[in-house]
């Protein structure tokens, strides 16, 4: 495996910038003073424990540029290094204006949301989108806040529709759960894209619906089986059993140093195809299978290409 | 020539100072309602002394309001402070409303304005970022208070389907600050170390009291119809909000503070009923462009109401 994160020069930066910014705080004077910078440091870990100091660059959703710039070269580092992303069809994305997202799901935690909002950003001038994200991880404490400054939004038709009117650009994974939570050996089958809830947004709104296939999510997290019987009287759904969890604890929650590969598709105006405000379920219903299918057809490129998960 | 305002709950925050606003503005005459006279009211303030509690409110209520021909009823009598007496809240909170709403209805008022919360959303995991006025009111299982308010708000909506003609305004407010708000809410963030729950860090949005009494004022005025969150614009996460008021925040794991529930301490010490940390976990925050439409933008954004707060504190506790 050559994906090891074998990188001192980005570790190393982030670590110059993580000492510089306690500095900067202890005072130039303290510089010297070894004792006091590491009284500085617990103080600061201490107050970590409960959420981080954060800035005052948040918007009404709760992304926070300060933050996002501050995880910048982690975010590189799992770009480059851990994930290496390589990325197709760049020109498809419209270089401005609200654009609604649709991929495909995979994974418990949202890294697949967090990477491709990344990879928009790096291409439209930090113009970051919103990745949509389940309901069950807005009750997790640390994900929560931390995702929310990530640009992380609940998924409900109502934020959607605000973030879309203000302008700004959405990520959906309308598998929702199902895509989420689906094992390994279903991996890269598109499961049902909901209602046509992503479909009937952009035609309401007429905005852009661009299709977006991500492969190597599913080998970073994958299920390889659920426990459902024998949780469920605890009140938990299911226990996912990967390669590393629960056998190494929390430590079995990091993703996998898999390859990834993410592919741009043209955008769908849906007037285009005969779906406006006005249409009926049918036609929504239609274009909503033809999204979904591209998205299945493009994965299946992207596997085709990408000649081992893990090489 | 405006008609007589009437007031229940005179002695209630908004109440005392809304009648005062209202008269120094001259003209409607105010009539308020509580079961005592509060102090230091100008003299032109009347206050007919009746208990929403009493069983036959209903019926010296609607004496009074055909007595006064009171054109419009601001209802704010709602208990203000936690206590132990849950029986008692919901006496006054949800048959005190009855009361007054029948008398409103017996007497031929025109207008009847009624303060509720955003509060009354609850603060649930599943909620839009921002909640408009359509969505459903759900509380919050512990909020004793909400639940009685909810039902209010349940009550007014098969009331005005009885009584078309009457034009009800129904203001919900969120957390209001500003330099001479008390409440439990205020109290908690009035501290210099402020328990937060571990792990989570919510938008928090406040309004200044200020603006509340202006939107309150305009509804009194002038009808107004409809349903309308009173809040401020803007968001600010609520370790933001402490960290520049220079507070420690002291993070504390929810399963721990809500074993708390049943302390009886919390009712003796006016702290906040243990449901409401879930305010400061999930997102419970109202969309205000609605009212915003109806009332114009308010003075004060979420940032700016927070500032005045702390900073009148600061200047109170100074020697």
């Amino acid at each position: 495996m050559s994906g090891a994160p074998e990188s001192p020069d980005l570790l190393e930066s982030a670590l110059a910038a993580f000492t510089g910014r306690v500095r900067e705080r202890v005072g130039h004077e303290a510089e010297t003073d070894e004792l006091f910078e590491w009284f500085e440091q617990l103080r600061r870990t201490a107050g970590a424990i409960g959420v981080r100091e954060r800035s005052g660059e948040i918007d009404d959703f709760g992304m926070d540029r300060e933050y996002i710039r501050e995880a910048a070269p982690i975010l590189d580092l799992l770009r480059t290094r851990w994930w290496r992303i390589a990325v197709g069809g760049t020109d498809a994305i419209p270089p401005e204006g609200p654009v609604l997202f649709v991929a495909n799901r995979s994974g418990l935690l949202p890294w697949d949301g967090l990477m491709l909002a990344d990879e928009v950003a790096r291409r439209r001038d930090g113009d970051r989108p919103r990745f949509l994200i389940a309901d069950w991880l807005i009750t997790l404490p640390w994900v929560q806040p931390s995702l929310a400054r990530l640009g992380g939004v609940r998924a409900c038709r109502e934020n959607a529709l605000r973030l879309l009117q203000t302008g700004r650009s959405v990520i959906a994974f309308p598998e929702g759960a199902k895509g989420a939570t689906k094992v390994y050996r279903e991996r890269y089958r598109v499961q049902r894209f909901g209602r046509g809830g992503v479909v009937r947004l952009a035609a309401d709104l007429g905005v852009p619906l661009v299709p977006v296939a991500i492969v190597g999510a599913e080998e970073a997290n994958p299920i390889l089986f659920k426990v459902e019987r024998a949780v469920r009287p605890f009140g938990i759904p299911f226990v996912p059993v990967t390669p590393t969890f629960p056998w190494l604890g929390p430590l079995g929650l990091l993703p996998l140093p898999a390859h990834w590969r993410i592919a741009f598709g043209e955008p769908i105006d849906p007037a285009r195809f005969g779906v406006d405000a006005a249409s009926d379920e049918i036609a929504v219903a239609r274009l909503n299978e033809e999204l979904r299918r591209q998205i299945q057809q493009q994965l299946r490129v992207l596997l085709r290409e990408r000649p081992n998960a893990f090489g | 020539m405006p008609g007589v305002i009437a007031i229940t709950g005179l002695r209630t925050f908004l109440g005392r100072r809304l009648a005062r606003r209202l008269a120094a503005g001259g003209r409607p005459r105010i009539v308020g309602i509580d079961h005592v006279r509060p102090h230091g009211l100008p003299s032109e303030i009347d206050c007919h002394r009746i208990d929403l509690m009493a069983p036959d409110a209903g019926e010296t209520l609607a004496e009074c309001f055909r007595k006064e021909s009171v054109e419009t009823v601001v209802h704010l009598a709602f208990r203000q402070e936690p206590s132990a007496d849950l029986e008692a809240d919901h006496e006054l909170d949800a048959i005190g409303s009855m009361h007054v709403l029948h008398a409103a209805a017996a007497a031929g008022v025109g207008r009847v304005v009624v303060e509720s919360s955003t509060r009354c959303y609850g603060p649930r995991p599943d909620n839009p970022n921002f909640l408009t006025e359509q969505h459903p009111l759900r509380g919050h299982p512990d909020d004793h208070a909400m639940q009685d308010r909810i039902e209010v708000e349940r009550l007014l909506t098969a009331w005005q389907s009885r009584h078309p003609d009457i034009a009800v305004t129904v203001l919900r407010p969120c957390w209001m600050l500003g330099p001479e708000a008390a409440h439990p809410v205020a109290r908690y963030l009035a501290r210099s170390v402020v328990p937060m729950l571990m792990g989570y860090d919510p938008l928090i949005q406040l309004v200044h009291e200020d603006d509340v009494l202006a939107v309150f004022e305009q509804a009194a005025r002038m009808p107004h119809p409809g349903t309308f969150n009173v809040v401020a614009p803007g968001v600010v996460p609520l370790s933001v909000l402490l960290r520049s008021a220079g507070k420690r925040v002291l993070p504390v794991p929810h399963p721990f503070l809500h074993r708390l529930r049943e302390f009886p301490s919390q009712t003796l010490t006016g702290d906040p009923p243990a449901g409401f940390y879930d305010y400061l976990r999930y997102l419970w925050v109202a969309d205000g462009t609605r009212g915003w439409a109806e009332f114009g933008r308010p003075l004060y954004d979420t940032r700016e109401t927070w500032a005045a707060f702390v900073g009148a504190r600061r200047l109170r506790s100074m020697p």
